[in-house]
C-alpha cells in the first residue's frame, strides 16, 4: 500500500468513528421521541404473547439455587402497622373488599419457583408465596368493562397492569419469598409477584388494588419517566 | 459495484450494530455483567441513550431492523443460491494448507472471518430475544443454562463483532487496494468499481 492509501484509510477511519460518535450524541437527545414511537409496537408484541398458560417454574439443582433480590426502592422501606393493615380492592368491581392480613391468609396458598428479570440486567430465581390476584379479583367480581387494574402502594409508588395480566394465574400478591416470611425490605406484607412482567411491574407494600375501564395519564412511578408500560418478559 | 441487496446489508448492519452496541453498552452500565453495580462502567461517550430508558427505547427500536435485515438478507442468499458458492468451502482451507499465492491465501481466509459472521450475528440475536422474553420464550432461553451465561454471551458479541468487523474490513480493504471495501460501500456508481 502506498503512503497516500495510508493517509485515505486512516482519514476514513476517524471519519467512520467520527459518525459514529455524532450518531450516539444525537440519538441521544432523541431517546424521547424514539420511545415514544417504539413503545406502543413492541407492547402490542407483548399483548399478542401473552398468554393464560403456566411459564414452567424453575426446577432447582446441582447449579439452580434460589436467589437473592437487590433491593429497589425510591423512597426506602415504609413503616405498615399490621394490625390496621387492610388490602382494599374497589373501583369496577360488583363487591368493593377490604382484607385483612388474616382474611388474604385464609384464601388458597399458592407457592411458585419463577425466575425474577430486573430492568436493569440482573435476575433471581425465587421462590414466592401467596394468593392468586385473580382469586381476589373473582371474590370482588370484575366487571365486564374493566380493562386495567391500578396498584397503590404504601411508600407512594403506583402501577398499571393490563387485566389479563393481572389475571394470569402466577401473578401472585405474596406474603413469603424463599420459603421465609416476606422481609419488610422485599415489601411486606403484601407484593406483586409474577413470571410475565420485569421487577419494576411488582409493586411491593400494595394497599390498594383498583380495577378501571381506562388507563389514566400516571401509567406508573417509571413509565411515567420512560419505562415500557406492557414490560413482558 | 456490489448488488444492492448485499450493499444495503452492509450499510443496515454497520448502522444498526453500532447503535445496537452503543445502547446495549449504556444498558449494560445500569448492572455491569460481571461484578455488578460494583462492576466496570463503560465510558458515557461510546453510549446512546443517556439513561437505561432512553437506551432501552434504542435497543428494542434498532432490534427490528437488524432482525428483519438479517431476515432479508437469509432470503437473498438462499434464493440466489449465494449460499452455495460464498462461503467457506473445503477448497479455501486447502488452500490455506498448500497454496503460496498470497492472494488466494488472503481470499481464504476473507471467507473464514465473514462466514464466522453469520452465526455469530443469529447467537446475538437470539441471545438477545431471550433476554427479552426470558418466560414467553422459556424453551429457547432456558437452552442457555442460567440468566448469567446469557448475559455474558450476549454481551461477548460486542467485542468478538467489532473484532470480526475489524478483521473482516481490513482483509476486504487489502483486496484489490481498497476497491472491494469501496465497492460494498458505493452508494452510486464511480468509474473505479
Amino acid at each position: 500500500m502506498s503512503t497516500e492509501d495510508k493517509k485515505f484509510t486512516r482519514r476514513q477511519i476517524l471519519r467512520w468513528v467520527g459518525g459514529g460518535l455524532l450518531f450516539n450524541a444525537t440519538g441521544t437527545v432523541l431517546y424521547d421521541p424514539i420511545g415514544r414511537l417504539i413503545r406502543p409496537v413492541n407492547d402490542r408484541l407483548g399483548e399478542a404473547m401473552l398468554s393464560q398458560r403456566l411459564i414452567p417454574e424453575i426446577e432447582l439443582g446441582d447449579h439452580v439455587d434460589l436467589g437473592k433480590l437487590i433491593v429497589n426502592s425510591f423512597d426506602g422501606t415504609p413503616k405498615i402497622d399490621l394490625a390496621n393493615f387492610r388490602l382494599q380492592v374497589t373501583g369496577q368491581v360488583n363487591k368493593p373488599l377490604r382484607l385483612s392480613m388474616d382474611d388474604i391468609r385464609r384464601l388458597p396458598y399458592e407457592s411458585q419457583i419463577t425466575q425474577h428479570v430486573c430492568v436493569e440486567g440482573w435476575a433471581a430465581i425465587v421462590q414466592w408465596g401467596g394468593v392468586k390476584l385473580s382469586d381476589i379479583l373473582q371474590i370482588a367480581g370484575v366487571k365486564p368493562t374493566a380493562r386495567y387494574v391500578y396498584f397503590t402502594s404504601a411508600d407512594g409508588y403506583y402501577e398499571s397492569w393490563d387485566l389479563a395480566s393481572a389475571q394470569h394465574p402466577q401473578t401472585l400478591l405474596a406474603y413469603q419469598k424463599n420459603d421465609a416470611p416476606l422481609p419488610p425490605e422485599n415489601g411486606a406484607p403484601l407484593r406483586l409477584a409474577s413470571p410475565i412482567k420485569l421487577g419494576y411491574k411488582l409493586s411491593k407494600w400494595v394497599t390498594a388494588v383498583t380495577v378501571t375501564d381506562q388507563l389514566m395519564t400516571k401509567r406508573g412511578y417509571w413509565e411515567d419517566q420512560g419505562y415500557d408500560w406492557f414490560a413482558s418478559i | 459495484m456490489r448488488p444492492i441487496a448485499i450493499r444495503i446489508f452492509h450499510w443496515v448492519n454497520l448502522i444498526v450494530l453500532w447503535g445496537l452496541m452503543s445502547s446495549g453498552l449504556q444498558i449494560y452500565n445500569a448492572n455491569p455483567v460481571f461484578g455488578g453495580r460494583q462492576g466496570w462502567h463503560m465510558p458515557s461517550v461510546f453510549l446512546l441513550g443517556g439513561w437505561l430508558g432512553g437506551a432501552r427505547n434504542w435497543h428494542f427500536t434498532l432490534m427490528w431492523f437488524f432482525g428483519l435485515n438479517l431476515l432479508a438478507y437469509g432470503l437473498y442468499i438462499l434464493f440466489s443460491r449465494r449460499w452455495q458458492h460464498y462461503f467457506v468451502q473445503q477448497k479455501d482451507l486447502q488452500a490455506l494448507a498448500q497454496s503460496k499465492n498470497p492472494q488466494r491465501r488472503q481470499f481464504a481466509w476473507h471467507r473464514i472471518v465473514y462466514t464466522m459472521a453469520i452465526p455469530l450475528l443469529l447467537l446475538s440475536l437470539i441471545s438477545g430475544i431471550s433476554m427479552y422474553q426470558p418466560s414467553q420464550l422459556h424453551w429457547v432461553a432456558r437452552s442457555f443454562g442460567s440468566w448469567q451465561n446469557l448475559r455474558t454471551i450476549h454481551f461477548l458479541a460486542v467485542p468478538v463483532l467489532i473484532s470480526l468487523a475489524l478483521v473482516h474490513g481490513t482483509i476486504a480493504s487489502n483486496i484489490g487496494n481498497g476497491v472491494l471495501l469501496r465497492s460494498m460501500f458505493a452508494i452510486k456508481s464511480t468509474s473505479n468499481s
